[in-house]
């Protein structure tokens, strides 16, 4: 049995969110909610990109507010559907060294519940720019480049209709940046996609932008 | 894809992985080994009195067992953290089939280690197993207790500090009533009784282990 | 607690106490005075198992809420636990010496409330040993939880696995009570004044506890 995510409209909608470690809190009251286009969340290093990032992905909670997942009109998603509803990409993001790349893809896929075929799997990563040779080699003996195009794979690997990219590019030559362009382009006509990038230029006008200030004298 | 197949794939990565790296295969192995040679060469196949061997050795063979996992087993989850994997595992895969097939890695490497351990004791320490099936069944059940329940708190200990110290410090309290019962059960096995009352603590603790370990999986594991 | 219940529970525990040393007559079959001890050594490791329970409960609803009050409750509770877990193993040991001669027998009894008394350990090191203070009260109380659903192994089975030295318990195997007027009613008292006085430290610690959380 595979059931496959909504291809309905998705809005995620982030409600009053704060989040303060101990001290000053990086952000307050943030709220935006989204259906489809580019999110743009923009801010110096420091600012709280990343954590609000993660906090929209499920990876960390908020010290208050809520994330929301909707679909409108359709049944409310289950607990699990909303963790795979929402991709992310994030620098933390380490997969399994030891294993291979088609080897890591079809054990979170297996693992989720929804196993796929490996032709399907190789061409993942090929729409992400890896070759076939090094697509079946560990990655532990991948170049950052390499590692970061992986990552995008495993962002989109269940076909999220939430895309949450934090610093896509790094590490990427032309070629990457291109492929990353693409991949954004094409979710962003789908669904939505949230993206912190510290090189805005690079991205078509968002439809949404969201300025951190970030907590007084915390700077990276 | 059913639970079991879910979890299984955890399991299978976990070994896929260890087959690769055999880090923790060979810290419980050397461990076992080293163990195994003190004892043999501390007690040696004449040392003790007939009537004393039975108990003594089934406590050794239990101590050996236990502090050889306690080298690998909380690899399970630390692991993961140290290599920073753990944030993907957590955001892909609900906590529950995450605890399974790790549990069910640890379990398999807990009956390796046993399956070599025993022999050790049988060779060296003259060790007279008695009625292997009760032996067997032991092993099997006192394991899988082990399993499940240095797996759960290896899940706790994972983003904390001191891990090491830690995982000792929590596990024995927990771990003491199996191990005695084990230990219990063994010495009769060795004496040619069936441990069958020592077998039904073993399978209740087991199972309450498993209910509360299934039920506290995703306040030990996630965000 | 109510300031009433509070003022009323100092003559009331020291009524008991005087009561311990000059009511009742020594019980048969122990060495002198020594069968006094069990007015306070069972309160204590009564007190001590209600503050395990408490505990527990406490971390269940904490988890159920989400209300640090609740967590705040559960680490009182143990620190308290440790407390009258320690005195349950001293003047059990004061006792065996009396009876015995040796102060530790590594009876099942005695050894499965010095891992009661591990568990408390462990427990407020697992707090201290997680740096994030917000997934701290979480990863408490999963274990306090996971502790508390193995705990009737650790208490109950090792001890009736074995013969022990242990007196025989008030929970009988003939389900009734053998003690006479005197001694039942000293006992059943002194249980009340130390659960009374168990609730009072709670509130007090559960208090400090939160306090130290606003700083």
């Amino acid at each position: 049995m595979v059931s496959s995510l909504p291809t309905v409209p998705t809005t995620i909608a982030a409600e009053s969110l704060s989040k303060a470690f101990s001290g000053a809190p990086l952000f307050r009251d943030l709220s935006f909610s989204a259906s489809s286009g580019l999110v743009a969340i923009a801010g110096r290093n420091g600012s709280g990109k990343t954590t609000l990032l993660k906090i929209l992905a499920g990876l960390t909670r908020p010290t208050s507010g809520r994330v929301r997942l909707e679909t409108d009109g359709a049944p409310p998603l289950s607990v699990s559907e909303q963790r795979l509803a929402i991709g992310w990409a994030g620098p933390d993001l380490a997969l399994y060294g030891e294993l291979t790349a088609l080897e890591n893809l079809a054990f979170f896929r297996r693992a989720a519940g929804r196993p796929e075929s490996e032709p399907v799997l190789v061409r993942r990563l090929a729409d992400v720019g890896l070759a076939e040779e090094a697509m079946r080699r560990p990655v532990e003996e991948y170049s950052t480049g390499m590692k970061q195009r992986l990552r995008i794979a495993f962002a989109t690997l269940f076909d999220p209709p939430v895309l949450i990219l934090d610093e896509p590019m790094v590490a990427l030559d032309v070629d990457g940046r291109e492929t990353v362009h693409r991949v954004v382009e094409k979710a962003r006509k789908r669904g939505t996609v949230v993206l912190a990038s510290n090189d805005e230029r690079d991205f078509a006008e968002p439809e949404q932008r969201i300025e951190l200030a970030g907590a007084p004298g915390r700077e990276a | 894809m059913s639970a079991l197949s879910r979890a299984w794939a955890v399991c299978a990565k976990d070994a896929t992985q260890e087959l690769r790296k055999k880090v923790a295969i060979i810290a419980v192995f050397f461990f076992a080994a080293t163990a195994l040679a003190l004892v043999s060469f501390g007690v040696g196949p004449f040392g003790l009195r007939a009537e004393d061997r039975p108990p003594l050795l089934a406590a050794l063979l239990w101590i050996i067992l236990f502090f050889a996992a306690a080298t690998g087993l909380p690899r399970a989850f630390v692991a993961e953290e140290e290599t920073g994997t753990g944030l993907a595992l957590r955001k892909t895969i609900p906590a529950v089939y995450v605890l399974a097939g790790k549990t069910l890695f640890n379990f398999i490497l807990f009956l390796a280690m046993a399956a070599v351990t025993i022999p050790g004791f049988v060779i060296l320490l003259e060790w007279k197993v008695g009625s292997f099936p009760a032996v067997a069944a032991i092993m099997v059940v006192g394991g899988f207790g082990l399993a499940v329940v240095s797996t759960f708190l290896s899940a706790l200990v994972a983003r904390a500090g001191q891990r090491n110290v830690l995982f000792v410090l929590i596990s024995f309290p927990l771990l003491v009533p199996l191990l005695q019962t084990a230990i219990r059960a063994t010495t009769q096995a060795t004496t040619g009784e069936f441990p069958s009352e020592g077998l039904r603590v073993l399978i209740a603790y087991d199972g309450a282990a498993a209910c509360a370990a299934y039920m506290l999986a995703a306040v030990a594991w996630e965000d | 607690m109510t300031r009433a219940l509070k003022l009323l529970l100092l003559p009331y525990m020291g009524a008991v106490i005087v009561a311990a040393f000059l009511w009742p007559a020594p019980a048969a079959g122990f060495i002198g005075e020594s069968s006094r001890i069990v007015f306070f050594h069972v309160p204590c490791a009564w007190a001590a198992t209600l503050a395990f329970i408490v505990g527990a409960v406490s971390s269940a609803l904490f988890l159920w809420k989400r209300d640090r009050r609740y967590d705040d409750v559960a680490v009182a509770s143990i620190r308290i636990g440790l407390l009258f877990g320690v005195l349950t193993l001293v003047t059990g040991s004061l006792f065996a010496n009396i009876m015995w001669g040796t102060w530790w027998n590594w009876d099942p009894r005695e050894s499965s409330y010095l891992l009661l008394v591990f568990l408390y350990g462990a427990y407020l090191f697992l707090r201290a040993a997680v740096e994030d203070p917000e997934r701290r009260p979480r990863i408490a109380a999963a274990y306090a939880l996971f502790a508390g659903v193995l705990m009737p192994f650790l208490t109950i089975v090792a001890p009736r696995v074995t013969a022990s030295l242990h007196p025989q318990t008030v929970i009988n195997r003939e389900g009734k009570i053998l003690m006479d007027t005197p001694t039942r009613v000293v006992f059943f008292n002194g249980l009340a004044a130390f659960s009374g006085l168990f609730f009072w430290m709670l509130s007090i610690a559960a208090r400090a506890e939160r306090l130290s959380r606003r700083e």
